[in-house]
């Protein structure tokens, strides 16, 4: 199957300043990558090469089997973008934003009622999004992001100071459009939110890319798993970590429980936070 | 370029704008400055003075009133009516003519008149009013003025008056608004709250953008400088060529524009941008008002050329042919600008990553 983003060795300078430095990766229709990396790692850079707001200094990059370098109308028509910044027309409506968006990728009889319903946002789709909260801006922003049924989704950032509720819907939205076979790169620095939504994820640090891979790999190939044991011993409680992970696992999870009241037994696994500290040796 | 795309970023535009107390109050300046300046110096200028006229009974002082050039005269129907008027500045002066008044006049009785006056009037309007008055009243006396007054002009052409010198200001002060500073602000804009990114990231491009807000900046620019001919109740002879210097004008201040809104980054450097240059963009039509200054320093301004069709056309009753000098170079400094628009549009994609 042809990758629906496919980005080969590139590089990209601020003067002498490196933010990218040769990455390459796939992302396959349906698939949703979650893009994770600090602040100044090179996520911002790589979304807007792929965006075609920037150009590569070197390397290729393939959107939906088309070579972006720059903006290219035929690319963007089937693509989709949220931003991080909520850049919306606030003298607008729901409705005239979306209705504007529809009319650059000349769509003349878009859903926009059931694209606001999606987002929850149809009973406020006539009033200007001014009046509108954090949350409401960035549900918008998926909407807008959706109107012209994209192949490729690039949501940056996409529950990023939402309320759980609006949270779920938004990670609702990306599973639905997924399933549909859009491939979705998601920039976050959130760990938990990329685990929960990625069928891979990629850490980049320093413009580099250190893994890709799911997160179940991951968490196989550089985690540690552990089992906490909580135990009554001399009138006190004793928290004992058994790694699961070595050759003798159940000798030492036996000599951790014997002769002793065993009150609680938790499994442990590594996060993808403790296996990005553990290959780039930054946290985000 | 998809032409489609920039008619839907135009109508966008043409939507949000009237939403922005900003470009609402940049369009209405023009206009309320049109009405303060007629207001103003088409009083001040205005050669004639009110006189409000009861006759009690007939005379020949109503008919031979009516003859004369340069005097407003209105008729009223009491005395007391007339002095109320004249008290509260209706008319500069009142005249009442009593019963008789003209057979007195005649058999040589010398009757009274009383002249009332507005204390607001003019010193030189009263002065009008009394030769003027006298003359009338010699001619129903029936007697002829002992000497023949000729009136003879020292400049050549028809004098033009000042609220007439203040229009090439009006209409240039609606195309720097409208075709200027809209596109430039909406631009400006667009950066700033990185909606520019966002249309980028659809099929649009930059030229589009660009374009869409260059056409707007023509049509508001056209659609204001019009109306506000229309409020001086400008006449013209050639009208086809007032249209067509108009839409040259409007395109030389949209282009402008264009390019000062993506040399701007922000609002405050569009500001700085045309407060700075002000004196650039204003300076030719000074010299309309002082036309004792040399008139040829006008021309070293580049936005001279763009504004002069229109003077020539208002003020002095010239034809299509008369202007295709200045509506030519008016042109190719509009072209002339598009190297720098398509140079100064790289580096704002580049600003913008």
């Amino acid at each position: 199957m042809q990758a629906a983003i496919k980005v080969d060795s590139i590089h990209f300078a601020y003067g002498s300043q490196k933010a990218v430095n040769g990455i390459s990766f796939e992302v396959a229709p349906g698939e949703v990558l979650g893009f994770l990396g600090p602040n100044g790692a090179g996520k911002s850079t790589t979304i807007k090469m792929l965006t075609g707001q920037l150009i590569p200094a070197q390397g290729q990059i393939h959107i939906l089997g088309q070579a972006v370098r720059g903006h290219s109308s035929a690319v963007h028509q089937r693509m989709g973008v949220s931003f991080e910044e909520k850049n919306l027309y606030l003298q607008m409506s729901a409705v005239e934003n979306l209705k504007f968006y529809a009319n650059l990728f000349g769509i003349k009889k878009p859903d926009i009622d059931g694209l606001l319903e999606q987002v929850d946002l149809l009973k406020r789709k006539k009033d200007r999004v001014s009046s509108f909260s954090k949350g409401m801006r960035q549900r918008l922003m998926i909407a807008r992001a959706l109107i012209n049924d994209p192949e490729v989704l690039f949501l940056d950032e996409p529950t990023d100071g939402l309320d759980p509720v609006s949270a779920q819907a938004i990670r609702n939205i990306i599973r639905a459009r997924s399933a549909s076979g859009t491939a979705v790169l998601l920039t976050t620095h959130d760990m938990t939110e990329a685990d929960k939504l990625s069928d891979r994820v990629a850490f980049i640090n320093e413009g580099v890319l250190h893994a890709v891979d799911t997160p179940e790999n991951l968490k196989l190939k550089h985690g540690q798993r552990s089992a906490l044991v909580r135990v009554r011993q001399n009138g006190g409680i004793e928290e004992i970590r058994v790694a699961l992970d070595s050759g003798d696992t159940g000798e030492a999870l036996k000599q951790a429980v014997q002769g002793r009241e065993v009150l609680t037994v938790h499994t442990e696994e590594a996060s993808l936070e403790d296996i990005f500290i553990k290959m780039t040796g930054r946290g985000l | 370029m998809n032409l489609k795309r920039v008619w839907h970023i135009f109508i966008k535009d043409l939507a949000v704008g009237p939403r922005s107390p900003l470009l609402v109050f940049m369009v209405v300046m023009p206009l309320v400055m049109t009405l303060a300046l007629n207001l103003v110096f088409g009083n001040l200028s205005s050669s004639e003075p009110k006189l409000a006229l009861y006759v009690e009974a007939e005379s020949a002082v109503q008919a031979e009133l009516e003859k004369l050039p340069g005097l407003r005269l209105t008729i009223v129907s009491s005395a007391d009516e007339l002095r109320t008027k004249v008290e509260a500045h209706d008319f500069d002066a009142g005249l009442v003519i009593p019963t008789g008044f003209d057979a007195d006049l005649r058999e040589g009785r010398r009757p009274l008149l009383q002249l009332y006056f507005s204390g607001e009037s003019y010193a030189m309007d009263r002065v009008v009013l009394v030769v003027n008055t006298l003359d009338v009243l010699r001619s129903v006396e029936g007697r002829t003025p002992p000497v023949d007054v000729e009136l003879l002009q020292l400049e050549e052409g028809d004098p033009i008056p000042l609220s007439v010198r203040f229009i090439p200001v009006l209409v240039l002060f609606a195309f720097v608004i409208a075709g200027l500073y809209t596109p430039a602000s909406l631009l400006v804009e667009e950066k700033e709250r990185k909606t520019l990114v966002a249309m980028l990231t659809t099929p649009a491009n930059l030229s589009e953008v660009v374009m869409a807000k260059g056409f707007l900046g023509v049509v508001l620019a056209f659609a204001l400088a019009a109306v506000t001919l229309l409020i001086n109740q400008v006449v013209i002879v050639d009208v086809p060529a007032l249209l067509v210097a108009m839409l040259v004008s409007a395109i030389f201040w949209s282009v402008l524009g264009v390019l000062v809104g993506l040399v701007a980054r922000t609002s405050e450097m569009l500001f700085a941008i045309v407060k700075g240059t002000g004196t650039l963009l204003m300076g030719p039509v000074i010299f309309y008002i002082f036309p004792d200054w040399p008139q040829w320093i006008a021309r070293f301004f580049p936005t001279f050329w763009a504004i002069d069709p229109l003077w020539q056309l208002v003020a002095n009753d010239a034809t299509l042919a008369d202007i295709v000098l200045p509506l030519a170079i008016t042109l190719a400094l509009s072209v002339l600008m598009l190297p720098f628009i398509a140079g100064l549009g790289r580096r704002v994609l580049r600003q913008m990553a």
